[in-house]
């Protein structure tokens, strides 16, 4: 059991930093939104570089830094990396295969009253629709840890998409690319499937109240990853996926092909554009992602 | 015959090889290739003697002339020029990672640019020698992502850095000077940071002498000739894709000295 004390995109910086004292390849790149202080560039300034605000440059570079042998991790707001620089990532990281991390707070809507130039509600779409990059969304300080661990190990490009500064109290160790977390033994023919932090605890919820629904977790959601993690679901005849994502390009729609013969749904952030203030859990809830659309959802494959 | 005769006649035999592309069943973006035939020849013979260096076309349009100068320098071996635009071939209308000699996927523009900048920077981190020398071209410039990694590559002080502008004053649609004029383009570049410099972009000579990449970044205005090397394509336009049948590659191929 792990108890969360930062958030993740704290949980990030500390990560690398501890792993580039052992590798010497890992480069930390900023694009003017790591914050004024960081622990990396404290430690290794010669291999921090903020870039400023130029993220399809970051990429490009990180890409050419890669080339060279080298790990680079960018930073940089999910909807920067994925359509600012979208070109860059599909270039770089989608056709060359550079081992580029992305690391993306602001991930979903946890930006929430910052508005929708600050949301992004479609960066697994645009990451899952690039062949090779594996990508995670983990929960809470020691999953985060965890994936970019991975990320660094691996040989591979990754995106690793964030909250915003909210500590997420996951009690629960992480399981790893290819496996599920089970918050909730399945009992019965449903099983709830969380991806990030607030679907994680809206699941929570649910299965407080119907304790025979299953619950898996799930942090790395790539297609190849989510090949590897779909026997676990062995038990499960219907699967619910709840995710802070619109239904286009959602992990869902992924699970749907991988499980021709289950029943699939989806509850995800909708079609709307959220264009009103309110924290992270209002914004949510302005979308329609609570407890009881999940509720619904799990209701509406039993009748 | 001294090293820089032997450079001339390898940008001869190289826009011979661009003219057989051009008369591939795909035809080449022939203008913009021919007119930086030079700069490749120039660059690739500076890059021969600075283990490290990496020469990157951002305007992969002219892969037909990067194919062309790879072969030449015996980094591609077989005549790149039979297989252009077809199946099963790796030389594609603009270049990939599967080209011997090719390290990055140019062709949409301003990428290039910003990859060289990551390679030169990965020399100061590796600690190892080398640098990058781009090749963009002036229609290129029109691309914010150029002017964002020429800001960052003089924030970060990215040394081993040249970066040579093609200035054929062509692109797609026609004249640079009719579509986007870049005005002031020296003194912009040198507000950017970079020293400046130059120079005739079909002097090989002085390209050799002038785009040695150095401790500061550097920016080499090539002034060329869109087309150059085939007098029916000189300084047209319309040359800027070309099509052509093996009868009429072999007159332009002649007339090529």
């Amino acid at each position: 059991m792990t108890t969360a004390t930062v958030s993740a995109r704290e949980a990030y910086r500390v990560e690398l930093t501890e792993l580039a004292a052992d590798d010497s390849r890992i480069v930390c790149l900023e694009a003017d939104l790591g914050g004024a202080s960081h622990c990396f560039r404290d430690r290794f300034p010669d291999r921090f570089l903020n870039l400023g605000i130029a993220e399809a440059s970051a990429v490009d570079i990180a890409v050419g830094l890669a080339s060279a042998g080298l790990r680079p991790f960018v930073n940089t707001f999910a909807s920067f990396a994925a359509f600012r620089a979208g070109e860059s990532v599909k270039l770089g990281l989608g056709y060359l295969a550079a081992p580029v991390v992305l690391v993306s707070p602001y991930g979903g809507v946890s930006g929430a009253w910052f508005g929708p130039t600050h949301h992004c509600l479609e960066d697994l779409a645009v990451m899952q629709s690039l062949p090779g990059v594996r990508i995670a969304v983990p929960a809470g300080e020691a999953e985060t840890r965890e994936a970019i661990r991975v990320a660094a190990a691996g040989d591979w490009p990754c995106y690793v998409r964030l909250g915003r500064n909210e500590v997420f109290d996951a009690s629960f160790a992480p399981a790893g690319r290819g496996a599920v977390t089970w918050l909730n033994q399945i009992s019965g023919d449903t099983c709830l499937v969380s991806i990030g932090e607030k679907p994680t605890a809206l699941c929570q919820a649910v299965t407080e109240s119907r304790p025979d629904v299953g619950h898996a977790h799930l942090c790395w959601v790539d297609a190849e990853s989510l090949a590897l993690a779909i026997p676990h679901l062995a038990g499960a005849r219907r699967v619910v996926v709840v995710e802070e994502h619109r239904p286009a390009g959602s992990v869902a729609s992924t699970l749907a092909l991988l499980l021709p013969d289950r029943e699939v749904r989806g509850v995800n952030a909708g079609t709307d554009w959220p264009t009103e203030g309110g924290n992270h859990d209002e914004t949510l809830a302005a979308m329609g992602l609570t407890t009881s659309a999940v509720l619904n959802a799990v209701l509406e494959g039993e009748k | 015959m001294d090293e820089i005769d032997l450079l001339r006649e390898q940008a001869s035999r190289a826009r011979r090889l661009v003219v057989d592309m051009a008369a591939s069943e795909v035809g080449c973006h022939l203008g913009g290739s021919l007119s930086v035939v030079d700069i490749l020849v120039a660059a690739y013979a500076v890059a021969r003697s600075r283990p490290g260096t990496d020469v990157v076309l951002s305007k992969g349009h002219a892969a037909a002339a990067l194919y062309a100068v790879l072969h030449e320098n015996g980094v591609i071996e077989e005549n790149p020029a039979p297989r252009y635009g077809r199946a099963g071939s790796p030389y594609t209308g603009h270049p990939g990672p599967k080209v011997p000699g090719v390290r990055f996927p140019t062709g949409s523009l301003g990428h290039g640019l910003a990859y060289a900048v990551g390679w030169a920077l990965s020399r100061r981190l590796l600690n190892l020698p080398g640098g990058a020398i781009a090749v963009v071209g002036d229609g290129e410039l029109q691309e914010g992502l150029v002017w964002e990694a020429l800001q960052v590559a003089q924030a970060k002080r990215v040394a081993g850095l040249t970066v040579v502008v093609d200035l054929n004053g062509g692109q797609n649609d026609g004249h640079v000077s009719d579509i986007s004029p870049m005005t002031d383009l020296p003194a912009r570049l040198a507000a950017f940071g970079f020293s400046v410099a130059e120079v005739d972009g079909h002097d090989i000579e002085k390209l050799v002498a002038t785009i040695v990449p150095t401790d500061r970044p550097l920016a080499v205005l090539a002034t060329t000739v869109k087309g150059r090397g085939v007098p029916a394509t000189e300084g047209k336009a319309g040359s800027h894709y070309v099509k052509i049948s093996p009868a009429r590659a072999r007159q332009w191929k002649a007339a090529i000295r």
